[in-house]
């Protein structure tokens, strides 16, 4: 019998929306926009392939990680044995704090005061808000946004990351202040204030 | 030291906050700050929201 045609099945395109949320964690894990892509697309082929084994108990963005972790925990194996290592790109090296006066002037008030957010529960429900949510995510810079994905998407422990990451914890706490402070800024701007944008 | 924290120290305690237990000096120096500082509250008020929504992304259907 010939497999389904993925495209009758209506949860088809329910799939390809999580694409961007799985490219993000397997960069977050790989650290190589190729590898990436390559155990993003192994990851949806499996899951059409099974699609008919998910029950719907979990959600399907948690069901396609569980898929997509096998994948990249292949796929970092291959690269090890192929390469003794993936170079780190920029960014993860010590950071100094000529990022915090862009933000805080000499007497270390804000330049920018943060406002206050009116109901911002509402906005988790609403599909353009993931919208900015992400786009959000991709102004960090690389090890910003790795980083803040593992630390408070993934949940991982800080000494996990850390040693991934190859740096100090003091390091890491750097990386996440300027991550959360930019984006706090950028969902301020483009969601929650009075001339948001990419809402 | 002694100094009263500012906005900028702040920030960094309250991010830091997240990833580890803060000193019982650090927890009453930023106290004292935010009791008087309500842009620092909108910001705590920020962070916890980050928090919630990144876990909310995580399972999001």
């Amino acid at each position: 019998m010939p497999p389904v045609a993925p495209t009758t099945d209506p949860r088809f395109a329910e799939i390809e929306g999580h694409r961007p949320y799985l490219l993000r964690y397997a960069l977050a894990q790989l650290r190589d926009a190729q590898l990436a892509e390559e155990a993003v697309q192994e990851c949806l082929v499996a899951a059409l392939e099974s699609l008919g084994t998910f029950g719907g108990k979990s959600s399907l963005r948690t069901w396609l990680t569980s898929i997509l972790r096998f994948k990249v925990i292949d796929l970092q194996r291959r690269a090890v044995s192929e390469r003794a290592n993936v170079p780190f790109d920029e960014g993860t090296e010590a950071e100094d704090d000529g990022w915090l006066d862009d933000l805080f002037d000499a007497t270390g008030h804000w330049r920018e005061p943060p406002q206050a957010w009116s109901n911002p529960e509402a906005a988790l429900e609403q599909r353009r808000f993931w919208e900015a949510f992400e786009k959000c995510l991709d102004r960090l810079p690389a090890a910003g946004s790795r980083v803040f994905f593992k630390r408070e998407v993934l949940g991982e422990d800080t000494d996990a990351i850390c040693k991934d990451e190859r740096i100090t914890p003091s390091n890491c706490w750097v990386i996440l202040h300027r991550a959360r402070i930019m984006l706090r800024a950028c969902l301020e701007k483009n969601w929650f204030g009075k001339e948001a944008t990419l809402g | 030291m002694g100094d009263e924290v500012n906005c900028r120290e702040a920030s960094r305690l309250l991010s830091v906050a997240y990833e580890r237990r803060l000193t019982a000096g650090e927890l009453g120096e930023l106290q004292s700050h935010l009791d008087k500082c309500f842009m620092c509250r909108n910001f705590d008020s920020q962070l916890k929201f980050l928090h919630q929504a990144s876990q909310r992304f995580r399972v999001k259907n």
